[in-house]
């Protein structure tokens, strides 16, 4: 039986031929997972396909759509890049598609935006912006570099050594010192010491979503060697995006395991589970209000550990060496829904759609640069249904929710407060 | 060419620029494969082609005016729901254009008469939930819980739970459809009123001509809303556990409870299910493929293989499986008496119990259809049959002496009959067969076997499904009827006179056996010189046919 070498670079299209072409249509891309299907409101779990109704923009479209570009069948327009761009990457598809059969939707969706950038048709000119930003004052907003630890407070302790290290990313070291704060003033009740980085450069996370691997993987070469030599055993994000970057893409641009960085790396959700569950965390004061939690895809559905692959694909396109899927199963889930629960006064209410159910607030990997609309129409699809179960905050664990979320709550002049995962914690501590 | 730029600007005025567009790559989104069901195959290649424009309408007065654009400048169309349903529901000629009818999306439950209207956008997962959380239930088709409500009933719409709640043209009550040339037709009640409930109306039952025993795969116009009829449930919640891959709905144990029996023999396992019908118990009663249990327990495609190789000819005919789903409908009472009674046919029968997880994965509310491609990453159902139990328990070994011939390049299923099971308890007996290969492997053999199971139902006189558009009408007509066929081209002429709703179907078939050359060897059967279309029908179908004819010529001399 004839065999093809097959590997996981998104680097070549090519290498997600099978996938693509083995896309039936049954839009368990689109869909909540059946089983918990709420009805006929809230039923869809694609923020592209729910913001243009064609085909095209769903999974399911896309994969022919890839399959196309990979048999040069078609060329690059300013739809097709609206297509390949219009989309948050928030493995709802993905997680959709492996719910019964193996397809590797998500990396397919990725590899689509790396030959946008090789053909020189991609990125989208908002992403080049960012990219110019980043290469000026390693920020995605050209803020001066300078001001990169302006969020640090007096009241905040920070050590010169210690075992975890907090990268805080740029929305929450420019946009959203609030994160910042909270997370540096959650370690510190917990007594956990933590130093940040001597000289810290932004993540990438638009680079590599906007298929820009090269710039991406140079930084992230330089970020982890700087933690090497920093020492640290555990890099801490609070931003999910971020955490996503450090967990699954640095391996994936490397082409190593996450298991073989040489440090571990958490999100503020996952240390404020262990730090309850070992007493350190104690949320004794209370927050009476009714709210939700918005699961942010890069700490949920997308999260499960890289592991480096290459083999052969063989009869019935079984593939050889066994491949373990990363099926979004990984993912913190329980982690916020533990921490928040335990918090005295909240009255925690599901979304309809949560867990790898969620819908994605639209604006992650590149989308709401440029393709603002898109980001704007589903967080208010996502703030429509806070409305129907009837929470008066909405918590999410990503600053990119957050200030899609708040934007979205500022046109509609909705009454839905939104905080930071990080906020709601510290809101619980007694000074 | 594209649409012409006239109907073009007219259907623009129609739905807004919005919601119509002629751009390639929107409509390379809208092509059939290269994979999905049927897809792949002969037909799938020769017979499909990418739209020349697609559009969603909304509202039912919108699809009629698109339908009278369509007529006016003799622009074929296809309604299009999900797009699911493989080749069949895609477009056949080039220029066409596609009727997304996703938003169509209306939904009205009427909990004091108990059934729902739906719009043809749709999925039955979401019809499901909204008659779960009222007490009620539905049969989710073996098409899937991302199947449209409307599409399914008007095809197929039958699953293990039509043990019990029934055919699915009866659950089909009132219903809104704009024929082929833009006038509406209300069937049922709605006839003659504002009234949904009843599926009779006034004069002949025109549900017949709508689905039939299959349908029409769209070529008679475009159902835009239908009354489902809901049936009483039970009362407990199904809750949903679990992350997926592995979700499944926990089960209320006292009210809702699957069991598996392992019985002695293929006679005690039709036995079983004809008693358990006598009894009029249970909820369902079924024999699924056994590779469906090696699907269920694999966690991936390479687990699956390794499962399923460790099976042989002899073990598989030695497995006899009923899976039996009892419902206690009205009171924990009824499931114990059920269960009672189960297990006294089981126990006269030798039927031993075997442990069953109380959730359900698979029926009554996912129905992942989409499973049946991870194996070989192409599959088709090749024929179903709803007679008598008798007849059904017979069809499915010969159709796996014939598939012998033809595997590879099928999957090698080791002999399995496929799926049998009771339909109306035990009234009707149910056999599905159901076919798996790899589509980038030679598939000739493949379209090879699905004509020759049409040979095979005449010779056998199985009273098969398939006689409809799935097969050449020019084989089955003149063996089924015996003018089957002529009746169906009077019914196409009289409701579709210019034939622009999805041709050349009902003659689909016939055209791609003309068409495709590795299928000429196979027919043995009359045609007419020329197929009865209209004559822009014929003319452009004859162009297509020729560039097809280059395009192999080509692609020949390339290998050379």
């Amino acid at each position: 039986m004839p065999t093809t070498k097959v590997n996981l670079e998104t680097t070549d299209l090519s290498n997600y031929r099978y996938d693509m072409s083995r896309c039936i249509k049954c839009k368990g891309c689109y869909w909540v997972e059946h089983t918990y299907m709420p009805g006929v409101k809230f039923s869809t779990r694609c923020p592209s396909n729910v913001w243009n109704d064609f085909d095209s923009y769903g999974a399911f479209g896309k994969m022919r759509i890839g399959t196309a570009l990979v048999e040069g069948k078609l060329d690059w327009t300013p739809k097709l890049l609206e297509i390949v761009y219009a989309d948050p990457l928030c493995g709802a598809c993905d997680v959709g598609c492996k719910r019964n059969l193996d397809l590797e939707i998500g990396l397919s969706l990725e590899a689509m935006r790396v030959k946008a950038v090789k053909d020189g048709a991609g990125p989208m000119p908002a992403h080049k912006k960012i990219a110019e930003n980043i290469a000026a004052t390693h920020n995605v907003f050209g803020s001066a570099h300078n001001d990169r630890k302006k969020w640090l407070t007096k009241d905040i302790q920070v050590a010169e050594k210690a075992d975890v290290l907090y990268f805080v990313g740029c929305t929450a070291s420019y946009t959203n010192n609030e994160i910042a704060q909270a997370t540096a003033k959650i370690l510190n009740a917990t007594k956990t010491p933590f130093m940040l980085m001597p000289d810290e450069w932004c993540c990438g996370n638009t680079l590599q979503s906007v298929g820009m691997l090269d710039e991406a993987r140079e930084l992230a070469k330089r970020n982890i060697e700087m933690v090497k030599s920093t020492g640290a055993k555990t890099v801490l994000l609070s931003c999910a995006e971020g955490y996503r970057m450090w967990k699954v893409e640095y391996p994936k641009l490397l082409n190593i395991a996450t298991a073989d960085l040489p440090f571990t790396v958490v999100h503020l959700t996952e240390f404020a589970d262990s730090a309850l569950k070992q007493g350190s965390l104690r949320p004794t004061k209370p927050v009476n209000v009714r709210l939700t939690y918005h699961d942010s895809c890069s700490i949920s559905r997308l999260a499960d550990p890289w592991t480096p692959w290459s083999g052969e694909r063989g009869w019935m396109g079984t593939v050889s060496p066994r491949l373990k899927r990363r099926r979004g199963t990984q993912g913190l889930y329980g982690q916020p829904r533990n921490v928040i629960s335990s918090i005295p006064g909240v009255e925690f209410v599901e979304m309809i759609r949560a867990r790898e159910n969620a819908f994605c607030c639209g604006a992650g990997r590149g989308t709401k640069e440029a393709f603002p609309t898109l980001a704007s129409s589903s967080a208010k699809h996502r703030l429509e249904e806070v409305k129907e179960i009837g929470a008066e905050v909405l918590v999410s664990a990503c600053p990119w929710c957050k200030n899609n979320f708040a934007q979205a709550v500022k046109e509609d002049g909705n009454h839905v407060k939104v905080m930071d995962f990080s906020e709601l914690v510290l809101a619980s501590l007694d000074a | 060419m594209a649409i012409v730029k006239e109907a073009y600007k007219a259907l623009e005025d129609v739905v807004g620029a919005a919601y119509l567009s002629d751009d390639p790559v929107i409509c390379e989104g809208y092509r059939s494969g290269p994979a999905g069901y049927e897809a792949g195959l002969g037909y799938e290649r020769v017979m499909t082609k990418i739209p020349g424009a697609v559009v969603m309408p909304k509202t039912t007065e919108e699809v009629q005016k698109i339908v009278k654009i369509c007529n006016r400048y003799c622009v074929p169309y296809v309604p299009y729901s999900t797009g699911f349903y493989g080749p069949r529901s895609h477009c056949h000629m080039e220029n066409e254009l596609l009727v997304d009818l996703k938003r169509l999306n209306d939904f009205e439950f009427d909990e004091k008469h108990w059934y729902a209207v739906v719009g043809s956008g749709v999925v039955y997962s979401q019809f499901q939930e909204e008659c779960l959380r009222r007490g009620g239930y539905v049969v989710i088709g073996g098409g899937g819980a991302q199947a449209s409500v409307i599409a399914n009933l008007i095809g197929d719409g039958w699953s293990p739970l039509s043990h019990r709640i029934g055919l699915p043209h009866r659950r089909i009550l009132g219903t809104e459809m704009v024929l082929p040339d833009g006038e509406i037709l209300r069937m049922g009640s709605l006839a003659v009123g504002d009234d949904w409930f009843w599926g009779d109306g006034i004069g002949p039952d025109l549900r017949g001509l709508l689905r039939g025993y299959t349908g029409l795969r769209g070529c008679l116009g475009i159902v835009t809303k239908m009354a489902v009829k809901v049936l009483p449930f039970q009362p407990e919640r199904l809750q949903p556990k679990g992350i997926s891959p592995n979700t499944a709905l926990a089960l209320p144990e006292k009210r809702v409870k699957w069991i598996n029996y392992i019985m002695p023999s293929k006679e005690t396992q039709v036995k079983a299910m004809y008693e358990i019908g006598k009894a009029e118990i249970a909820g369902a009663v079924t024999k699924v493929p056994l590779f469906w249990r090696a699907i269920a327990k694999a966690e991936c495609k390479e687990e699956f293989w390794d499962i399923w190789l460790k099976e042989t000819p002899e073990t598989i005919a030695n497995f006899h499986i009923v899976r039996v789903l009892l419902i206690g409908f009205t009171s924990e009472e009824q499931l114990e008496y059920d269960e009672n009674v189960l297990n006294d046919i089981m126990m006269e029968l030798g039927g031993q119990p075997r442990p069953t997880k109380p959730s359900d994965e698979s029926w009554i509310k996912n129905a992942d259809s989409a499973g049946m491609w991870l194996m070989c990453g192409s599959y088709v159902s090749v024929d179903y049959v709803i007679e008598t139990l008798k007849q059904a328990t017979e069809h499915g070994p010969v159709y796996a002496e014939l598939k012998k011939k033809y595997t590879p390049p099928l999957m090698p299923d080791h002999g399995d009959p496929g799926w049998f099971q009771s339909f109306e308890l035990g009234y009707q007996g149910y056999s599905e067969f159901l076919i798996y290969w790899d589509q980038d492997e030679d598939t000739t053999g493949v379209d090879h076997f699905y004509l020759e199971t049409s040979k095979m139902n005449i010779n056998h006189r199985f009273y098969t499904s398939l006689i409809g558009p799935h097969q050449p009408m020019y084989l089955t007509g003149p063996k089924y009827g015996p003018n089957y066929h002529e009746w169906m081209l009077k019914i196409k002429n009289e409701f579709d006179p210019l034939w622009t709703c999805h041709p050349p179907v009902p003659f689909a078939h016939d055209e791609f056996v003309e068409r495709a050359p590795w299928m000429h060897e196979l027919k043995t059967w009359e045609t007419p010189k020329e197929f009865p279309y209209p004559q822009w029908v014929k003319e452009r179908l004859a162009a297509e046919a020729a560039t097809f004819r280059a395009g192999l010529k080509s692609e020949a001399k390339v290998k050379k």
